[in-house]
């Protein structure tokens, strides 16, 4: 889900990167405000490169297969440090593989990191509902939403963007049904990310739980 | 392990000798003119300035179309839908299917755009050695943080890719994927879902893990110091250095002059 370049005017890049900018400066202020910066560094360098990787894999869903967009669960493990690692991603899928580009960096940035910045503070709901649900049951249901909303307000600003800004002659109202009609068929894969997540984050309370209690 | 866009970074041509710093401006700034263009009619003037930047550098015709192929998929989506569905014009039709003419308008500029600035972006990325890019975008403002993490997860990515491929390896050779069970179409497995979880979730901890051992080998190299930091890349004061500069800024100059005369040509 990256919007390649060639497709939106100049203004809108250029506006993307505008908004990505205090995005990035909010998340670096809030990680040098850490006791020790430099020693979350190296850990959420490899943890940026295995989600690099691990969105690669496929996941079987009847008679095709769809990778998985791992925003949410970025935000939930990552914290403030999912959106410079967000960046450092996009940056190397565009000049590796082409996927997504140098002018749309900005505008993938916000579609990607924001997202997972929100699912960053939906995690960390679990916290206030712990009493209510059980320790386990809150992770477990914040983890879902997290995953869940991170590729759902992604799918919603992707097609918003692509549709409203590519060069045609769409009208409004087709445009309107088009993102409706779009945001909804991605339903299906908000719920295959939301488990996913679950399923990622239970393994890892079960096998190494400092993983998830990591402040960004 | 070298980096796959490194391939060329060391041949001799112009572009390879412009100063990254320069180049970077200059081909970012050309770039961004060529996403402002929307007059169909310079459509082929982007795609030639590209060309001939791309033969000034050297890089083989083989390797542009190599990094082609996956965004391929994303100009064949433009060129199959776009001109069917949007429009109204219609200048073709056969039973349901109906070509329309801002439609083929439409896809004419996003895929020479497109190509223009893939382009473009190769010859930036690939006339310069990975690391003295990062150091050029460092001199240029980048913060320091984002340059380690860009650096660290560059240097670990084929480790931990090898990882990935070896772990599924290990699944497949204990009968992952061999499975007979009939799902219903659209429904994940949820075991298998599950399983890749797992998958997944031990990539993470095995990077972490490795993360804590890196952190304590950098540690006793002297990372955090000031010494250590990503420095920025200057032009240097020698002769030699003062002919590069004066090249690489004639190089800027007419780079800039050509991006405002595209954004002047699309105002007018």
């Amino acid at each position: 889900m990256h919007i390649p370049d060639g497709i939106l005017p100049a203004s809108v890049c250029i506006a993307g990167y505008a908004i990505a900018a205090p995005f990035a400066w909010y998340s670096l202020r809030q990680i040098n405000r850490l006791k020790d910066p430099t020693e979350e560094l190296p850990k959420a360098s490899l943890l940026t490169a295995a989600f690099f990787i691990a969105s690669s894999i496929n996941i079987p869903v009847p008679p095709s297969s769809v990778h998985l967009v791992l925003n949410g669960l970025l935000g939930s493990i990552l914290g403030y440090f999912a959106f410079p690692a967000i960046l450092v991603g996009l940056f190397f899928q565009a000049i590796m593989f082409g996927h997504g580009g140098l002018t749309t960096l900005g505008i993938d940035a916000v579609m990607m990191g924001v997202p997972a910045l929100v699912a960053h503070h939906i995690f960390q709901l679990r916290h206030a509902f712990r009493q209510k649900l059980g320790e386990k049951l809150a992770t477990n249901v914040f983890a879902f939403l997290a995953g869940a909303m991170g590729l759902g307000l992604s799918a919603v600003i992707f097609f918003f963007l692509v549709i409203t800004n590519i060069p045609s002659g769409f009208d409004a109202q087709t445009e309107q049904a088009a993102v409706y009609g779009l945001t909804l068929a991605h339903l299906p894969l908000m719920l295959i990310e939301g488990t996913f997540t679950l399923l990622l984050v239970a393994f890892l309370q079960r096998v190494k739980p400092e993983l998830i209690e990591r402040r960004g | 392990m070298r980096f796959e866009l490194d391939e060329y970074a060391y041949l001799d041509s112009p572009l390879h000798r412009w100063e990254p710093r320069f180049k970077l401006i200059g081909l970012l700034v050309l770039i961004f003119a060529f996403a402002f263009i929307k007059d169909l009619r310079l459509v082929p003037v982007v795609l030639a300035i590209a060309t001939t930047l791309y033969s000034l550098s050297r890089m083989p015709l083989s390797f542009l179309i190599s990094r082609l192929r996956y965004p391929g998929f994303f100009l064949l989506g433009v060129i199959l839908l776009l001109p069917f569905l949007s429009g109204e014009t219609v200048i073709w039709q056969w039973g349901v299917l109906t070509l329309r003419q801002e439609g083929v308008l439409a896809m004419l500029l996003v895929v020479g755009r497109f190509l223009a600035i893939m382009t473009t972006a190769l010859i930036l990325m690939g006339t310069t050695p990975f690391l003295t890019t990062v150091k050029t975008m460092r001199s240029l403002g980048l913060p320091s943080l984002i340059a380690d993490m860009t650096l660290l997860t560059y240097r670990y990515l084929y480790d931990i890719a090898a990882n990935l491929s070896t772990m599924q390896q290990a699944m497949r050779l204990r009968g992952y994927g061999t499975s007979t069970r009939k799902n219903l179409p659209f429904v994940p497995d949820l075991r298998e879902l599950g399983l890749l979880a797992s998958l997944a979730g031990t990539l993470f901890v095995r990077s972490y893990e490795q993360s804590e051992r890196i952190y304590k080998a950098m540690r006793l190299r002297g990372y955090g110091s000031e010494k250590f930091k990503v420095h920025p890349v200057y032009a240097g004061s020698t002769p030699s250095s003062a002919t590069l500069r004066t090249w690489s800024g004639v190089g800027l100059v007419c780079t800039l002059l050509v991006a405002t005369g595209l954004v002047v040509a699309e105002i007018l």
